[in-house]
């Protein structure tokens, strides 16, 4: 996030210390009060440990993970689709702007649960349709601006080097848009393991969401703990070893790497 | 298209505000109330209301003071939401700039952390800990703000123009006086842009929290309509929100994003 090179031993033992001494807190307070209001680290690590041991919990994580993925890349794709409407016929900017953005980003993501509850059944392709509804506008807002910030000079190059659209897509739009579209990407991932997970808490009988729901009815909450773990642990280890270079390595190039 | 007569006449006017270009918008928004009146003559009522039934629930929402009461309610839960997500922003982001020895634990450790931590998450935590009621909502909303604001501040403080604060150790020697007076001003724009996406995060949330942890609020309205399978009541509430935070954003916070990008712009 913010630079972390070159931090002090100070620094870290402050860091460190504090989460153990958080810790210690915790594993102090639980013992004074029961299970279901704050259950212990152990009991919360045993839960979060159960999703590697116990292939019938460790589904539901891979489930949502594999919904998550393919929202996040249907909205990409149909924000990029928008997006290239717009750069090929201007005068839809005001639609898109003005409306069509307008519109999704006012609309409240359990609306779309909702909504896709009452229209469709309660399975995988509803939530992937509440899931792509709810990060469409934050990889719209992206894709609008990757491509209108594209330089005009070079776009023109472009046109003197090949008369083929596509090629000139590939080789040139699309790379120069990069940033801003990994850019979204990434607010868009995180987006949708934090909010759009409310998809799984009507539309589906399986994922994080549905469990999450599960041990919160029957106040097992070292399991609702282990969920919430069991999310950050997902998204950091994807966004830093996936996402992050990504855009490291893409907005260093400029997006000009091929 | 049928629009073809209406190009032309644009056309003959010039530049004026009845530009193809200004009307479109509207057209589309027309075309679109068109085809979902025309949908809805189709499908049942429970799947799809017209837009006529949906805007005569609207009247009604609008105009019944216990459903007002509940409007209230949900703006009560995202206004101090917002102003404790903000207060623990700052204080957060303050902290990493100001005090060292705490930078990598909150910039490497809490920040990353509370920005990975899902929203459902803090809402079951918060029915544990809570049960049904005002806390649980409060609570969960203002947790998922909390990242937004912490690095919107963050980078602001980072961005700061070492040569004016510099000016400042010149003119005063008063801390309070440099904070004010060339700190505050200079982070106006990230503050604003942080209060601008919590309000924009806060009502896609909000909604959720009242749903599933609330007592009060319109979440808790929709909740209801759910159970009733009253769709007309679920179209009326969605659309309601859909004018007043469009409407926000285009009377409130787009004016000021005017004003500050004019006298915040770097020459």
């Amino acid at each position: 996030m913010f630079k972390a090179a070159g931090s002090s031993p100070v620094q870290r033992f402050v860091a460190e210390g504090t989460i153990i001494v958080v810790l210690v807190i915790w594993w102090a307070g639980a013992r004074h009060l029961p299970s279901f209001v704050l259950p212990g680290p152990l009991d919360v690590l045993k839960a979060t440990l159960s999703f590697v041991t116990r292939p019938e919990i460790g589904y539901h994580a891979v489930v949502s993970f594999a919904r998550v993925i393919m929202s996040v890349i249907v909205a990409m794709l149909l924000a990029l689709g928008i997006a290239v409407a717009v750069r090929a016929a201007p005068i839809l900017d005001g639609i898109v702007e003005r409306r069509i953005l307008t519109f999704l980003n006012s609309f409240p993501s359990v609306g779309w649960a909702i909504l896709g509850v009452v229209w469709f059944d309660i399975s995988t392709p509803t939530v992937l349709f509440i899931q792509t509804a709810i990060v469409l506008p934050f990889c719209l807002i992206n894709a609008l601006a990757g491509f209108r910030q594209i330089d005009a000079d070079l776009d023109e190059l472009g046109m003197s080097l090949t008369r083929r659209p596509l090629r000139r897509f590939f080789r040139l739009t699309l790379p120069l848009a990069a940033p801003f579209l990994i850019a979204g990407l990434r607010v868009a991932y995180g987006i949708c393991w934090k909010i759009a997970l409310v998809s799984e808490l009507f539309g589906a009988s399986s994922g994080l969401g549905y469990l999450l729901m599960r041990a919160q009815s029957t106040s097992d909450a070292p399991m609702v703990f282990a969920c919430c773990i069991v999310i950050v642990v997902i998204f950091g280890v994807t966004d830093f070893l996936v996402l992050k270079p990504l855009a490291r390595r893409i907005s260093v190039n400029q997006g000009l790497s091929s | 298209m049928t629009f073809s007569s209406l190009t032309s006449d644009t056309k003959r006017e010039g530049r004026g505000w009845l530009t193809l270009e200004a009307i479109l918008p509207h057209l589309f928004t027309l075309l679109m109330l068109l085809l979902w009146w025309g949908y809805a003559q189709f499908v049942p009522d429970y799947q799809l209301p017209s837009p006529w039934t949906v805007a005569r629930r609207i009247t009604l929402f609008v105009t019944d003071p216990v459903d007002m009461m509940q409007l209230a309610a949900s703006l009560m839960h995202v206004c101090v939401s917002i102003t404790l997500a903000f207060a623990i922003g700052c204080v957060l982001a303050g902290l990493a700039h100001y005090v060292l020895a705490l930078r990598l634990l909150i910039d490497g450790r809490l920040t990353p952390f509370l920005n990975a931590f899902s929203g459902i998450g803090w809402l079951f935590i918060a029915l544990l800990w809570f049960g049904l009621n005002h806390v649980t909502v409060i609570f969960a909303v203002t947790l998922i703000l909390v990242p937004f604001t912490v690095i919107n501040v963050r980078t602001g403080l980072q961005e700061l123009d070492r040569d004016l604060l510099e000016l400042g150790q010149s003119l005063t020697r008063s801390a309070f006086r440099r904070v004010t007076k060339i700190v505050a001003p200079l982070l106006l724009p990230y503050l604003f842009a942080a209060l601008r996406t919590s309000f924009g995060v806060s009502w896609k949330v909000v909604l959720t929290a009242e749903l599933f942890g609330g007592n009060a609020g319109v979440g808790y309205l929709l909740n209801q309509a759910r159970q009733e399978f009253d769709t007309e009541t679920i179209f009326a509430i969605i659309f309601f929100i859909i004018i007043f935070v469009a409407a926000a954003e285009i009377v409130l916070f787009r004016p000021i994003q005017r004003s500050l990008n004019r006298r915040f712009a770097r020459v």
